[in-house]
């Protein structure tokens, strides 16, 4: 499945160019500008129909902003979101409807995401109801349906959120998802909250409902062993930017960003071997993204950092066919693996 | 602020566990008398962890984990929970014959704990300094200055940087990581012989949790802290503890070396556990083809209704009648590696 780098004919299902997001920071009664949040700073990708693409970064980098944008939860400051060759980066709510049908959200907290004085079985078919996609029989057929697909008894559809458990909830948030058949399903880290045993569960139906629906994924999380699971490319984020992107086995074999390089060796391997192995460990924090660092955003705590990084942002390119790296450390020629260069 | 390629531990696996234990919890049962019924949310757990060692404890949700943890420490909220049998001996006393201004000496003093969420441990209105002070000036009767002085140095251990600064700073002013690194500073404030750490990095990136766990690291090899890591991530005890204890449902279900744990595990709950983790090389070494994961099928019983027999048995694959019938035995099925299961010859022979 993981041949859709190589295929260039295929129409991307959403296309996203240059977009960015970012807030104001209001201060005082009139609301005067006194900042702004580069949450999303120039970020560019696509998803095929049937691909997963997974979107990693540690907290603050922008990944969830980016979701919510892509639906238009959020307006975008600039940059476009092309849906199947339409740009839909300036519809008005009401021409946004029936692209709104086709995406679709899953979220983090089944504790928070759920209206807890609505029942399962009403949660599941109030998208059919702001749609009029169904009248009330049809909707209760379709609802039982999706309770089983996601695999939850249909007799739980009476019942109210308080009634299940996280992993149950969980599937309910799946199945209203599911609601209006998408073709796009944004995951905002839908497995982090759940017990490792549960969280199994969940994310092999999310990959079974995948091939079975043909569904295009964008799997948010900070988790980089799930993400790598279930999604055929990887986008890394740090402070508002992608600075990696490629097929999930080059990424993790090749990783061609040294940010990328730090998080794969932090990511404790449930392993005996594992404790041996060489580990790169980044010092201080990572910076606000309302005053990033100029030039490379990650230079502050690179370890092969020259005076250009400082000065100069690199740019997101191809570096090998397939595999997007924005760092100058392979402007002479790919270098693996990454090595400081030796005049500085 | 240099940047280094640090080699994994080795200063761990070097310990071999030696010597008599500082801190042993045997057969303790902490229930919660509530109106709903009893809730036996430990079960006869026993532990024990030496100087310079780390045990991790592992289990999901309402295994019981954290309840150990606190009733070591006499912080289990009664009522409605009660310590009803079993012993924690500490350096030879049992702890559970103490009275409250006696656990007070040792609770901070020689038993410190950190926990999962810095932002609500930490009190919003004082300084990083004070709160750090406070411990040791409580516990060491140091006059308020020379408290203050041991405050940055203690900030400057766990590699804050600009402690003398920090040292006026509030718990808001600071970033995540930091926050944990006081959190360590504070336990470590008056050098307790045990650390008992619940959840200390679940928050936190994971690259803010590879520094917090080095730190823990370093800190051990050079105070001989006795650390009790306690956490969900098979990941993180993999790389840091040198045994380990699975719970289940209120009861240790197996424990073992790390390294046995992992090569070999005995009960089904630890094989489905590491069974239904994402691994990264696995994800790469099959070529990018997408696999599923094994799952442990339903979910964790409720500690109002737990099921008769193994509390596993319903999730279980191998589960026979007997398990349904008979909770199993904990049994030490070869040196230092003990299972409570009546089909862990056949899973251990099956692995071999």
């Amino acid at each position: 499945m993981s041949d859709s780098a190589g295929v260039e004919s295929v129409q991307p299902l959403i296309e996203v160019r240059d977009l960015k997001k970012h807030f104001p920071i209001l201060k005082g009664v009139f609301s005067r500008s006194a900042g702004t949040v580069y949450a999303v700073d120039g970020v560019s990708f696509h998803i095929d129909p049937g691909e997963t693409l997974g979107l990693v970064g540690e907290s603050g980098c922008g990944k969830s902003t980016v979701g919510r944008t892509l639906l238009k939860l959020l307006e975008p400051t600039s940059g476009q979101i092309i849906v199947r060759g339409e740009d839909i980066t300036s519809l008005d709510p009401e021409r946004m409807l029936p692209y709104r049908r086709q995406m679709q959200m899953i979220y983090q907290d089944p504790y928070a995401s759920l209206n807890p004085r609505m029942s399962a079985g009403e949660i599941v078919g109030e998208p059919m109801v702001i749609h009029r996609a169904a009248n009330a029989d049809e909707r209760r057929d379709r609802v039982a349906a999706l309770f089983e697909r996601v695999g939850l008894r249909p007799e739980l559809m009476d019942h109210y959120p308080h009634e299940f458990s996280g992993g149950q909830r969980q599937r309910i948030g799946i199945a209203r998802a599911l609601a209006l058949s998408p073709e796009l399903v944004v995951g905002d880290e839908p497995v982090s909250a759940l017990d490792v045993s549960i969280q199994a569960q969940i994310i092999n139906l999310l990959m079974d409902l995948q091939d079975e629906l043909k569904l295009s994924y964008l799997f948010v999380a900070h988790d980089l062993a799930v993400v790598e699971h279930l999604s055929h490319r990887v986008a890394v984020m740090y402070l508002g930017r992608i600075v990696e992107l490629a097929d999930k086995t080059d990424l993790f074999e090749m990783p061609l960003h040294p940010y990328t390089e730090a998080l794969l060796s932090a990511v404790p391997i449930p392993k005996a071997s594992a404790r041996s192995r060489k580990r790169v460990i980044l010092k201080g924090d990572v910076p606000s993204p309302i005053n990033p660092p100029a030039g490379c955003h990650f230079h502050t705590r690179c370890l092969y950092a020259t005076a250009r990084c400082r000065a100069e942002a690199p740019q997101l390119r191809e570096i090998v066919p397939g595999h997007l790296a924005a760092c100058h450390l392979h402007d002479g020629g790919v270098k693996f693996p990454l090595e400081k260069p030796a005049a500085a | 602020m240099n940047q280094g390629v640090s080699q994994g531990t080795t200063a761990a696996d070097a310990v071999t566990a030696s010597g008599p234990a500082v801190l042993e919890v045997d057969d303790l049962r902490t229930h919660f008398f509530t109106q709903a019924g009893v809730i036996r949310a430990v079960d006869g757990v026993s532990y024990a962890v030496r100087a310079g060692e780390t045990l991790g404890v592992v289990g999901e949700s309402g295994c019981g984990k954290s309840v150990t943890a606190l009733s070591v420490l006499g912080l289990v909220p009664a009522p409605p929970g009660r310590i009803v049998g079993g012993a924690i001996r500490f350096d030879g006393t049992n702890l559970l014959d103490l009275s409250e201004a006696e656990m007070e000496d040792i609770r901070g003093n020689e038993i410190s704990m950190i926990f999962q969420e810095p932002m609500t441990s930490l009190n919003p209105l004082m300084t990083v300094g004070r709160q750090i002070s406070e411990a040791i000036a409580l516990h060491q009767g140091l006059s308020p200055r020379t408290a203050t002085e041991k405050a940055i140095e203690m900030l400057r251990r766990v590699s804050i940087p600009e402690p003398e600064r920090r040292v006026h700073a509030y718990p808001h002013q600071l970033s995540g990581g930091m926050r944990q690194r006081v959190m360590i500073a504070m336990a470590l404030s008056c050098n307790p012989k045990v650390l008992i750490a619940d959840e200390p990095t679940t928050a936190l990136d994971v690259t803010i949790q590879a520094q917090i766990l080095e730190l823990m690291r370093e800190l051990q090899d050079r105070f001989g802290t006795a650390i009790v890591l306690i956490t969900h991530d098979m990941g993180v005890v993999a790389e840091n503890a040198d045994r380990v204890v699975v719970m289940y449902a209120g009861r240790k279900v197996e424990e073992a070396s790390a390294k046995i744990l992992f090569d070999r595990p005995g009960h089904p709950y630890t094989t489905g556990l590491l069974g239904s983790i994402p691994k990264l090389d696995v994800a790469a070494q099959r070529g990018g083809r997408r696999s599923r994961l094994d799952e442990i099928k339903g979910m964790v019983p409720s500690l109002h209704r737990l099921p008769q027999g193994c509390t596993f048995a319903p999730r279980c694959a191998l589960a026979t009648d007997q398990c349904r019938a008979e909770y199993p035995p904990l049994i030490e099925h070869r040196p230092g590696h003990a299972i409570a299961c009546w089909r862990a010859d056949t899973l251990l022979a099956g692995a071999a």
